[in-house]
């Protein structure tokens, strides 16, 4: 039965369960709506707890796969083979864990680190070494932004992304240190080339293991002699660099910016007092701030979902289990959508908005929902045929239905899977109005 | 692969035939309506295409100071050798990998605009490819410089056409978007739901712009599956640009009505390893391009097109210690094409001027570049798309 909520109501909670929960289960939407905007905002925003719903994913142990071997033989083969058969698997084990989540705020802020530290798999090789780092991202994703920072700093996989490994005493390499202000904590504008120099600077010293992620300190490689950044004179490592940093105003505003950026809009600005509430760098503060800020009512804040939060959310929908599909059809329409997780495109993270909204996304979308309606569960759509389109929407979480849709949707009462497929498609479930 | 040419005759066929019938009975009427658009592009109607390298190409080592003993001591680890260079005048050379485009600059084919960047140039990749995408110096300007050329066009699909999946921000404007072809083939939705989907293909009164441009790419997508679907090569062989750029080709010489076209390439960022790295890039660049300009020059509209070789950034002058560079400012671009003036233009910045931060002095303002393409390919006043600016530096 479709309970009795406003249009704005409506809205919000379906912004908010999307945006910070991957979607409704089926049932869900429905429920929320009877409880009401308040209540949506505590559910979505819980966690810490322990979660059931990842009982039955087994904890993934990717080996070691050491040097990569020389020269054409099966070894190499072999080694390439298990470089695959170890991404597939990783990016499996990703996708199922933001679908079996029963509080997936977690899992949905990890995702959003992923694209904040974009470290991309395509250069750095090795699935363990991104696979530490994903671990790091996950322990630190509602935490301490201070102590996310120091950790990833040193992160393994940014380190040689980043081209930390060639940051020498002699002559250094400012990848690292340029991206580390400029993407991931302060922002463009914020800090001069020579704050860069220096910077680079208190990076030296460190080398990574890459097969394995570990990074290694060598304190005759670092630079041991006083510099200066960002106004303060001082001897730095990668650790005091990174507390001098995020001690900055600016790294407020920064990560409140993006946060608004990926979960509320890429048109409007924050309000004033959403970096007021990361003052003590605490993640959580600032994601409870925003998860319980005026933004969801506004009309204005309408974001496209991006491939990946569209095909985990339709899996939600659908209880279909994303590594029950055949992961390599999954991942190949992931990547040809341009968002295959663990390797987006570069140092700035994923596209936003109309990138996503090509005729060639549709193309993939499309076979994604065949093969997920395939196997999914449709019972939500078991109702008479009259209540069908309506079920629909509350079922996928879709505020209303325009007329356009809603009129193409009633022509497909007749089939569940073809009413599913084409509501997954439809501009209303692809848009988070 | 059967070539087939985009005309009338085709795009009544598709509208006609018996397969088709389903579908194009739940084609907007826009579509349908746009009969006019979906003629074949006009004989001798200029085409841009745009040719994106991601990452901040290294503009000393593309078009390389051979002779400039400061070129030589800045950057030792790096630096190209006379033998790595092919020079075409006293002073400058291409690097070695590019061997087709240095033919073409002997036919006078190719444009060098020199020093080309902005005034107090960002080494930022975002903050850079952001402002040549919008050809705006403000970040509150998030359209991009094609997609307000596309806005002041009559609605098609096929003004403007990106390769590859996710849409380049050039080419999203306030209102229209580019379409995108992907280099595996357009595949429309089959199936029984296929014949509904193109019913949720047009805007409604109560759409945000967002679902109004979702759903419109359903409309694109089915308009550019019915008129291109046959012509996108199956099975493309070769580098990534090759592969778009002979879509693009492929699609130009079946007359496509699309003036501007966009492919791109990535990993321009060497800070690392350069000279291996950059020349293998530029070595797929020359290919793609060679191999394109003589596709096109096969069919009718080799005049016609103009293609744009540009990146965020040049890098800095000198060399890293990890035979590398780091972020710069200007750089070249290139202007290839039958009906460009080759040569020189703009003046090369010294290198022994540099900037407070050892990067190259900025010489040409990219954005005089778009206003001589603006006025040349697409005869629109450089103002409408880029307010405020009138300089047009003009190579055709």
């Amino acid at each position: 039965m479709s309970p009795t909520a406003s249009y704005a109501q409506r809205l919000a909670i379906s912004r908010l369960v999307h945006r910070f929960n991957f979607g409704p289960t089926p049932g869900q939407y429905t429920d929320l709506l009877h409880r009401g905007v308040a209540a949506t905002q505590v559910d979505v925003l819980e966690h810490g707890v322990a979660d059931s719903g990842l009982d039955s994913l087994s904890a993934l142990h990717l080996p070691n796969l050491g040097r990569i071997p020389q020269g054409d033989t099966a070894a190499s083969t072999a080694f390439w083979n298990a470089i695959y058969i170890d991404q597939t698997k990783l990016v499996s084990w990703w996708l199922d864990r933001m679908y079996l989540s029963r509080y997936p705020l977690a899992e949905r802020m990890t995702w959003f680190w992923h694209g904040h530290w974009a470290t991309a798999i395509s250069k750095v090789m090795y699935p363990l070494a991104m696979q530490k780092q994903n671990n790091t991202l996950r322990k630190f994703a509602l935490g301490n932004f201070e102590e996310m920072t120091k950790v990833m700093v040193v992160d393994g996989a940014l380190n040689y992304w980043l081209d930390n490994e060639e940051n020498y005493l002699t002559s250094p390499n400012e990848n690292l240190a340029r991206e580390l202000m400029e993407l991931m904590t302060l922002g463009v504008n914020k800090f001069s080339q020579h704050d860069v120099t220096a910077a680079a600077r208190a990076l030296t010293g460190y080398s990574t293991n890459l097969s394995t992620g570990a990074v290694g300190f060598d304190k005759k490689q670092h630079y041991a002699k006083p510099v200066t950044i960002l106004g303060k004179t001082a001897e730095f490592n990668a650790e005091t660099l990174a507390s001098l940093i995020v001690s900055r105003a600016e790294n407020a505003q920064f990560i409140a910016d993006r946060m608004w950026f990926r979960f509320v809009s890429g048109t409007t600005k924050p309000p004033a007092p959403l970096a007021a509430s990361f003052a003590s760098r605490d993640i959580s503060s600032l994601v409870s701030s925003l998860v319980r800020s005026a933004a969801w009512s506004e009309p204005a804040n309408s974001l496209v979902k991006s491939p990946v939060e569209w095909f985990v959310g339709a899996c939600r929908a659908l209880k279909v289990r994303p590594s029950k599909l055949n992961a390599g059809d999954t991942q190949w329409s992931l990547t040809q959508m341009g968002q295959m997780p663990f390797n987006p495109p570069n140092v700035g993270g994923w596209p936003y908005g109309q990138a996503w909204l090509s005729g060639v996304a549709f193309q993939y979308r499309f076979e994604l929902a065949q093969s997920l309606v395939a196997v999914g569960d449709l019972s939500p759509l078991s109702v008479p045929k009259s209540k069908m389109v309506q079920a629909c929407a509350d079922w996928l979480g879709v505020p209303e239905w325009s007329r356009r849709t809603g009129s193409a949707l009633a022509a497909a009462t007749g089939t569940p899977s073809e009413l599913a497929i084409a509501a997954l498609l439809s501009p209303e479930y692809v848009v988070s109005a | 692969m059967i070539q087939c040419e985009f005309n009338r005759r085709r795009f009544f066929q598709w509208t006609g035939a018996s397969a088709f019938a389903a579908v194009t009975a739940q084609l907007s009427l826009d579509t349908l309506a746009s009969a006019a658009d979906s003629s074949p592009l006009p004989t001798n109607t200029p085409i841009l295409v745009l040719v994106t390298l991601y990452g901040g190409n290294d503009g000393l080592n593309t078009v390389v100071p051979f002779a400039d003993s400061t070129y030589l001591s800045a950057r030792s680890n790096i630096a190209l050798s006379s033998s790595q260079v092919l020079p075409f005048t006293d002073a400058l050379a291409f690097n070695a990998s590019m061997p087709s485009i240095s033919a073409l600059y002997k036919e006078n084919k190719v444009a060098i605009v020199q020093g080309v960047s902005y005034p107090n140039p960002s080494l930022s990749h975002f903050s850079s490819m952001a402002i040549w995408q919008s050809a705006s110096l403000s970040p509150d300007v998030t359209s991009g410089w094609i997609g307000r050329w596309l806005d002041r066009q009559p609605h098609s699909p096929f003004n403007a056409i990106g390769i590859g999946s996710t849409v380049p921000p050039s080419m999203i404007g306030e209102k229209s978007v580019a379409s995108m072809v992907d280099v595996s083939g357009i595949q429309l939705p089959w199936g029984p739901v296929a014949s509904l989907l193109p019913r949720m293909g047009r805007p409604s009164s109560s759409d945000v712009h967002l679902e109004a441009a979702a759903a419109t790419s359903i409309t694109d997508l089915y308009s550019t599956a019915h008129a291109l679907g046959s012509l996108v090569p199956k099975s493309p062989t070769g580098s990534s640009l090759s592969q778009q750029l002979s879509v693009v080709s492929t699609l130009v010489n079946a007359n496509v009505p699309t003036r501007v076209w966009e492919v791109n390439l990535s990993s321009f960022d060497t800070h690392t390893g350069e000279q291996q790295d950059q020349n293998a890039l530029l070595s797929e660049v020359d290919a793609a391009i060679g191999a394109f300009m003589a596709s096109i020059a096969t069919g009718s509209r080799s005049n016609d097109v103009t293609l744009m070789v540009y990146s965020e950034f040049g890098r800095r002058v000198m060399s890293n210690a990890s035979d590398g560079t780091d972020h710069g400012t200007s750089a070249p671009v290139l202007l290839i094409g039958n009906s460009v003036k080759g040569g020189l233009y703009g003046e090369q910045p010294p290198l022994n001027g540099l900037d407070v931060n050892g990067n190259l002095r900025v010489t040409t303002d990219f954005r005089s570049v778009y206003g001589g393409l603006l006025q040349d390919v697409f005869a629109t006043p450089v103002s409408d798309i880029i307010p405020s600016w009138k300089s047009a530096l003009s190579v055709h």
